[in-house]
């Protein structure tokens, strides 16, 4: 049980890294609390069932699609949003409630266009995989090895690469970034890209573990994610990742009975934030973040 | 012999480089002491550590024979040690009055429940904070800017705002952190004759951390010299001056 | 067009619109004055409305000794989150802030013996008993509305809100103009300049925090009275952004800027309901409660981009750049 359990927690974990990934990456380098990116998940997923379902046209021309249109989405949301608001040199306050109204906007636009009823992607439900005593899904399966090979992609993108390097060196420290001469437009339009991409994918293995999902389901995802992006300190997309796992493991293991009878399993959010707080208790800059000199 | 302020062996670090190296002085009552010092002596980290913003890991800070080094920063201003900030921290969105008025200690109305119950009392300490405030700003000459906004102001007006502010505050010992930063020679005369006056006229003991040497020699009637983290010399400016290490110290670093 | 015209709507309206102001005044409080970026609000809300519910039909309180006892709940679960959370950044506190009302509403949706689980009050006890609250409620608004002769419940209720309501801003509005508010606005402005004047920023944020808590929780009791019954469904997310949403429509840092906030949302939100023009054709009634939702973001990023300060706010005073 406790394995079954430790490789739920991967997988769900996989999917907050990914989100967590994006998320941090975009308050890294454009000091936005991106507060619609849960609902652009939900976009991503829901493009995706509309390509792989009424399209019928198989789950990686549907991923693919939904990815490119979330990342377009991201960029014309730039444009539309984002750009003005930097040039009136809004502060975070401003950016935060800016993209609160956005997921509002987001989250109805899709009732409007795709309706409440629940959706799910054309996968078999009844293939399992069974590794030992842990048993998987034959969805938790393609989450988990897509979500691998996207986590390695992604690290390699941002260690082994220029863009990359630039990216963190921006989300590192920004002043010093534009004194060094880096590109920063360049830089917030990979941003855009990369996060919105990420979104997509993030979406589409969400809905495909959860087996059914309807628009709200990027929100409720969204908090885990936050959690799991302060955790590991805001800005440091090494450290989302972490947070991600971490938070996934210790959610689905906290309803072992081996601990004390295990937490109620429809506790579980309540388990994420409470990891959240409980560590921020103890070290304020989040796990991986750097101490606030005074 | 009335060391009001006494710094002894405090050592602070960074990422495992030590800013500040076992360093002491003292700053004796009435006195303006400067602590100088080239770039990077660990003049602004042991600063911080004597107001409290920044912990000492080993080391104490003792004021009035109290020690303070373990005191959050309010608590420290309470106690009568003020300092100000190299960027002149006017607060912006409230106005040049409210700034000052801040200041005021023992204010019974900055209790909530003060303005209900006890009301006279705090409306009669009002009044006095008020014609306080005036007697000040008129003293740095920004009374005609009382009820603009301290955005209004401009860099060296907000230098005198935050001066007056201190004062405002009643101190006992007053730390200046950089007072001509930034700020014009026209402006400066009338700073320097400020501070001086502190000692002067408030008796007001003042502790500052300055660059410009000039000011520091013509002014301080005590001079403490740090570098690399360690204090290397204290003394009387002349003595100072001429003190081998000193020199060395400076013409190091400027090469 | 009947209903747009029926008092008994408007009425209905107006008392929505009274308890946003008394909750989004406690905002005002803990952000327009003391710069706190609490994105949890209404879990304090609901603790107001389940405290004095689960006191009365449970243990069998008095209402009128369960509902202050239910603000002081409110408050001081306001006090327990700023002391574990205070010490947090700006950006940190905002989303802890968040996952503490999610974990509060998740506790109220699922210890059903306590609360009632997520079918809410209704299900607290017995059909009769679980409204009695409500019921204690109504007798005393009924003797309100005989004793000044008012024409039907409604206008009571709206007359009692508003009366609060009114009372509760002016009270906000005389304790910015103290030197306390002083010290809170210092605060907002810039912490460590206050703390080297010697003031407590912490023990200021805290009273913030319990004021706003207190008054988030006087909101709910009224919310109590007026839905009789109500479930963790009603304290989600969206009612603290509606809450920021008139805070920033009113003007950010004024307490009069809450009421006036309030009303407007209130009136165009309700409003909205009935517009028998196109666009509005296009969509059926479900439809239509998606596009009320997504007009109100689109004000709130519009407001944003082109009057930050709101209606009442000053352009100087600005907080949000």
């Amino acid at each position: 049980m406790f394995l079954q359990l430790l490789a739920n927690g991967l997988v769900t974990g996989a999917v907050y890294a990914i989100a967590a990934v994006g998320v941090s990456l975009v308050y890294g380098i454009l000091r936005i609390v991106h507060f619609a990116y849960g609902d652009l998940m939900t976009f991503g997923a829901f493009v995706a069932v509309t390509f792989d379902t009424t399209l019928g046209l198989g789950m990686i021309v549907a991923t693919a699609a939904a990815m490119v249109a979330a990342a377009v989405l991201s960029v014309g949301l730039d444009f539309a949003l984002w750009r003005p608001l930097r040039a009136r040199r809004a502060n975070f306050m401003s950016l935060f409630l800016a993209s609160i109204g956005l997921a509002l906007v987001l989250r109805q636009a899709i009732f409007l266009a795709w309706g409440p009823q629940p959706r799910a992607f054309d996968v078999d439900p009844f293939k399992v995989y069974t590794l030992g005593s842990v048993r998987l899904s034959g969805a938790q399966a393609i989450a988990i090895v897509v979500a691998v090979v996207a986590i390695v992609l992604v690290g390699l993108l941002l260690s082994s690469t220029t863009l990359g390097r630039t990216m963190r060196a921006v989300a590192d420290d920004r002043a010093l970034a534009a004194v060094a001469g880096i590109d920063t437009g360049r830089v917030v339009l990979s941003t855009w890209v990369l996060s919105g991409l990420l979104a997509a994918l993030a979406g589409v293995l969400a809905g495909l573990v959860q087996g059914t999902f309807d628009p709200n389901f990027g929100f409720t995802l969204l908090l885990p994610v936050f959690a799991a992006v302060v955790l590991g300190g805001i800005g440091n997309p090494y450290g989302a990742l972490a947070g991600g796992f971490l938070l996934g493991v210790v959610t689905e293991l906290s309803t072992w009975e081996g601990f004390g009878g295990g937490v109620d399993p429809v506790y579980k959010p309540v388990v994420a934030f409470g990891v959240l707080i409980v560590v921020l208790l103890a070290r304020p800059q989040g796990l991986l973040g750097r101490a606030r000199l005074v | 012999m009335s060391a009001l302020l006494v710094v002894r062996d405090v050592v602070r670090s960074f990422g495992g480089v030590r800013a500040v190296d076992a360093a002491s002085f003292e700053v004796e009552r009435g006195s303006i002491t400067s602590l100088i010092g080239p770039n990077g002596a660990g003049k602004s980290t042991l600063f911080n550590v004597v107001s409290g913003f920044l912990r000492a890991e080993a080391g104490t800070v003792t004021f009035e024979g109290k020690r303070i080094d373990r005191l959050p920063p309010h608590r420290i201003a309470q106690a009568g040690l003020v300092r100000t900030f190299q960027t002149a921290r006017a607060l912006a969105r409230m106005s040049v009055l409210d700034n000052l008025l801040l200041a005021a200690p023992r204010q019974p109305g900055e209790r909530l429940l003060r303005n209900v119950v006890g009301s006279r009392v705090t409306r009669r300490r009002e009044q006095e904070v008020l014609a306080r405030a005036h007697e000040l700003l008129a003293l740095v000459r920004l009374d005609r800017h009382a009820d603009e906004l301290g955005a209004a102001l401009s860099g060296g007006q907000r230098k005198l705002l935050d001066f007056a502010r201190v004062l405002m505050t009643e101190p006992r010992l007053v730390r200046l952190d950089e007072p001509m930063a930034g700020v014009n020679p026209v402006l400066r005369g009338e700073l320097l004759e400020h501070v001086v006056s502190l000692r002067e006229q408030h008796g007001v003991t003042a502790l500052l951390v300055e660059h410009d040497l000039e000011v520091v020699m013509g002014v301080s009637d005590r001079v403490v010299v740090m570098s690399n983290g360690a204090v290397i010399a204290s003394g009387p400016p002349d003595g100072v001056r001429n003190d081998a290490r000193v020199v060395d110290a400076y013409l190091g670093v400027e090469g | 067009m009947s209903v747009l015209t029926s008092g008994e709507f408007w009425a209905f309206v107006g008392v929505v619109a009274g308890i946003y102001t008394i909750l989004t005044l406690g905002l005002q409080i803990e952000f327009g004055y003391a710069g706190l970026l609490n994105f949890g609000h209404v879990a304090f809300m609901a603790i107001g409305s389940y405290t004095m519910a689960i006191l009365v039909v449970k243990s069998g309180w008095s209402m009128w000794l369960a509902a202050p006892a239910a603000v002081l709940a409110s408050s001081a679960a306001g006090i327990v989150l700023g002391l574990a959370t205070l010490r947090l950044r700006a950006d940190y506190f905002a989303i802890v802030t968040i996952a503490l009302s999610e974990i509060v509403r998740y506790v109220a949706t699922n210890e059903e013996r306590l609360t009632g689980g997520s079918q809410g009050t209704i299900n607290l006890a017995g059909a009769e008993e679980a409204s009695d609250y409500n019921g204690q409620w109504q007798r005393f608004q009924d003797w309100f509305q005989g004793t000044l002769h008012l024409g039907s419940k409604d206008v009571a209720m709206l007359v009692l809100v508003w009366a609060v309501a009114l009372a509760l801003t002016v009270l906000v509005a005389l304790s910015i103009r103290t030197p306390w508010g002083r010290v809170l606005r210092a605060i907002r402005e810039d912490e460590d300049a206050a703390r080297s004047l010697g003031k407590n920023v912490f023990a200021y944020k805290l009273q913030a925090l319990a004021l706003g808590s207190a008054l988030a929780g006087v909101a709910g009791l009224f919310y109590a009275w007026q839905f009789s019954f109500f479930s963790p469904a009603d304290f989600a997310p969206l009612l603290t952004f509606f809450a920021w949403m008139i805070l920033i429509l009113g003007g950010v840092g004024r307490a009069w800027a809450v009421p006036v906030g309030a009303l407007v949302f209130g009136v165009v939100f309700a409003g909205t309901r009935f517009f028998e023009f196109a666009p509005f054709t296009w969509f059926d009634s479900a439809e239509r409660a998606y596009l009320r939702l997504m007009i109100i973001g689109l004000v709130l990023i519009g407001l944003i981009l082109f009057r930050p300060q709101g209606l009442l706010g000053k352009r100087e005073e600005l907080v949000l750049e």
